[in-house]
């Protein structure tokens, strides 16, 4: 394909695996930054800090929609195209919620409302941390099992647990929140991650032929499935954006992030690992 | 493609399989039943973020603790009734349920003062409780007439007791949900006095407590004890006093009635009307008969005692509702966004291959597999927001693997020797039966989660990856080798 320029044979593995690992190194700072400054390395979403949200289409314009919620915890207001709205609120006592929400249906009969409790978001926090635990330490299992060989496995688990705290580094700046869509988003990534580092380890390793060749097959193979796949997530995204589809919407950005710095770690930092590996012999 | 090809290809059982599948998908999705008049929806199942309708998720104002004591249970448990003001069940032989909630910290002192010991503790509910919630809130929905309501219990992962009950009404917005939830019917005990006349004796708001099934000790009857207030008691003596219940037991039944419809009618138990000459009887237990049955009848009359409330207090920790209108308007946008992703999806192939010869096929079996995909899903699992955003995720993987399988059987686009096709191709699934691997491990511990609204997502994706594993995407390759090797 023309439009990609990189040539994977170019570089040493030393040059490959820099970047990658600088940026996971500013991803690991940023996070830890936010946990000081916020509590929570990345924005918790009403999921899981709690409070309520009310997708509506309406041509009110920002300011009057806080004007007429002016006496609640008012968060945020996102605005799509064709007049959807996306209303945020804090977490509320019983009585005041149930005001807002005949507020709501009063003024915006066909809206949609979705609250969660303060400390109920605190068990789903939990349950999505179990989740993502889980379900990191299964991949790694299975890549350890698929390939039977430390320093290959490594490159697939590290490159995979980079992909997800680059990520994240990214939530946090764009300030996009951990949500249970998002973090599902997260743990796809894990799966969607670890299909072209599989691809990759298997070409080279075992495979006959010249290190060269099968490095660059890998990334011709390797690309065109991120790219298929970054098409489909773009064109989700665009819909659900368009028609306020929140959920979705969260969960296509999240993973067009996380490939496109997938890209980067199955190519550099991967494919880099691997080349060092092969190079100096690890694959007799 | 001549008519050789085609009669080799469809003769290949993996490929016949895919065939078979998509038909049988369609035919459970459109013809059994038949469901035309749903339009392109068939017979799927839709959840609530589509279909329109609220959900309500109650916590349990309850605790479970285990403790440790040496003196008899018999005399721990009322003490700590008195003390905390409230029913104390014991689930097993050294946990009780303490129906409502409670710290730890708050419970150790009255523990210590009734020479007990508190060993463990957590909030929930024993399963029996769970289970008389759920009934009770599904006798309420169905009071309303035909509904469509989902009540499930749930239980956090890490805790050993439920915790969670979820309440889902399509078609019903947020106050009505809630109302329904909270409805309390009018429970009246009444006693017979001539022929198929009787008269009022006392109201539920008499009833003090209500405990689960028993079994009485003498035949084996299954039976629910309760309590009366002190009025209550009183009243309830005069009535069988005036009306003759305490010589004549057999002519006077008791009838119990919710909302005016009969759920009870026995007569006063002889010892019973003994005790009654000389004194007000506070705790009764209505007797409903031995066996399976009995049981089942006294379970459905200890909700009927508690007049729609529920065992244990809940609180009301997080609800939604989408209107009917907005669901349609996702639904809309779910297609399209599918419909949107597949094109886009065709068109990065193409740019890749410029051979319909392998982009039509490749578009094929990602059609197929999600046509198997929905017509798996009709049957176990309602396909939400969610659900959808994995069914096209499903899309993407599908296609990164399809292409695997094309670039490593074709060199520079054309197909090797059979043999070196079949070792290839081997090599092929091998990397997407590990790739897939990753994938459901990833995907499991949301799909087995029981508190996550995830799950149809995680469900959707596994089953994708599976399908796509075992049946679709082995076809691909014998597709390919087919059309190509002519």
């Amino acid at each position: 394909m023309e439009i990609v320029r990189y040539d994977i044979n170019r570089y040493s593995p030393g040059q490959m695996v820099v970047l990658p690992l600088v940026l996971l190194l500013i991803a690991g700072m940023v996070l830890a930054a936010s946990t000081f400054m916020t509590g929570t390395p990345v924005e918790l979403g009403i999921d899981f800090a709690g409070g309520t949200a009310v997708t509506v289409f309406t041509p009110d314009s920002v300011a009057e929609i806080e004007a007429y919620f002016a006496d609640y915890p008012l968060l945020s207001i996102d605005e799509s195209v064709n007049n959807g709205k996306y209303i945020k609120f804090g977490p509320m006592e019983d009585d005041q919620f149930r005001a807002l929400s005949e507020a709501v249906v009063d003024r915006y009969p066909n809206a949609g409302i979705d609250q969660i409790g303060e400390t109920f978001g605190k068990t789903l926090q939990q349950q999505a941390l179990l989740a993502l635990i889980f379900s990191f330490i299964g991949m790694s299992i299975v890549v350890f099992i698929a390939f039977r060989s430390a320093v290959p496995s490594i490159a697939v688990v590290l490159s995979a647990f980079s992909d997800i705290a680059i990520t994240a580094a990214a939530m946090s700046i764009l300030g996009m929140p951990l949500s249970l869509g998002t973090t599902a988003a997260l743990l796809m990534l894990i799966g969607y991650s670890v299909d072209s580092d599989i691809l990759l380890t298997s070409r080279v390793l075992k495979r006959k032929g010249k290190l060269a060749e099968k490095l660059g097959g890998a990334f011709r193979t390797g690309f065109i499935m991120t790219t298929t796949t970054l098409s489909a997530l773009v064109a989700m995204w665009v819909v659900a954006v368009a028609g306020q589809v929140q959920i979705i919407a969260a969960i296509a950005s999240v993973l067009i992030i996380g490939l496109v710095i997938d890209l980067m770690n199955t190519w550099l930092l991967n494919a880099g690992i691997i080349k060092w590996y092969v190079q100096k012999g690890g694959n007799r | 493609m001549n008519r050789d090809t085609l009669k080799k290809l469809v003769t290949d059982w993996q490929v016949a399989l895919v065939l078979v599948l998509v038909a049988a998908s369609l035919i459970g999705i459109y013809l059994a039943p038949p469901a035309f008049q749903n339009g392109i929806e068939g017979n799927l199942q839709f959840g609530l973020d589509l279909e329109g309708g609220s959900w309500l998720q109650l916590e349990f104002q309850s605790a479970i603790v285990g403790f440790t004591t040496d003196r008899p249970m018999n005399e721990v448990i009322p003490e700590l009734e008195q003390q905390l003001d409230t029913q104390v069940l014991l689930i097993d032989e050294n946990t009780v349920e303490i129906q409502k909630l409670y710290t730890r910290a708050e419970l150790e002192p009255v523990f210590a003062a009734a020479g007990a010991q508190i060993v463990s503790y957590q909030q929930g509910v024993s399963q029996e409780t769970a289970d008389t919630v759920k009934r009770t809130l599904e006798e309420k929905v169905n009071s309303l007439g035909t509904m469509d309501a989902k009540i499930n219990v749930l239980t956090p992962t890490g805790s050993d007791y439920p915790q969670y009950v979820r309440v889902e009404l399509a078609g019903v917005d947020m106050a009505t949900a809630q109302e329904i939830v909270g409805k309390q019917g009018v429970f009246e005990i009444r006693i017979q006095t001539t022929g198929n006349e009787s008269v009022h004796v006392v109201y539920g708001d008499a009833i003090s407590s209500v405990s689960p099934p028993s079994r009485e000790s003498m035949n084996g009857a299954w039976g629910v004890p309760f309590t009366l207030n002190d009025a209550g008691a009183e009243a309830f003596r005069q009535a069988a006093l005036t009306y003759g219940a305490v010589d004549n037991p057999e002519a006077h039944h008791l009838v119990m009635l919710l909302d005016g419809e009969e759920v009870f009618n026995g007569a006063l138990n002889p010892s019973l009307a003994n005790q009654l000459r000389s004194q007000p009887v506070r705790s009764l237990q209505a007797t409903t008969g031995t066996g399976e049955e009995g049981l089942e009848d006294a379970k459905s009359l200890e909700i009927h005692l508690r007049a729609g409330a529920l065992p244990v207090g809940v609180q009301i920790v997080g609800s939604g509702s989408v209107p009917a209108a907005l669901g349609e308007q996702f639904k809309t946008m779910s297609i399209l966004a599918g419909l949107l992703a597949l094109v886009a999806v065709g068109v990065v192939v193409y740019y890749r291959y410029r051979e319909p010869f392998i982009v039509v096929p490749m578009l094929a079996i990602n059609l197929a597999e999600i046509i198997i995909l929905l017509g798996i899903a009709r049957y176990i699992q309602q396909l939400d927001l969610a659900a959808i955003a994995g069914l096209i995720a499903v899309l993407g993987t599908g296609i990164d693997q399809l292409v695997i399988i094309t670039d490593e059987v074709l060199h520079e686009g054309r197909v090797p020797s059979p043999n070196l096709y079949m070792k290839r191709y081997g090599r092929a699934l091998g990397i997407i039966a590990v790739a897939a691997s990753t994938m459901f491990i990833a995907m499991l511990p949301l799909a087995l989660m029981d508190l996550s609204t995830l799950r149809g997502f995680a469900i959707i994706t596994i089953l994708g990856v599976v399908i796509g594993v075992l049946v679709t995407r082995p076809a691909y390759g014998k597709i390919i080798m087919a059309i190509l090797s002519k």
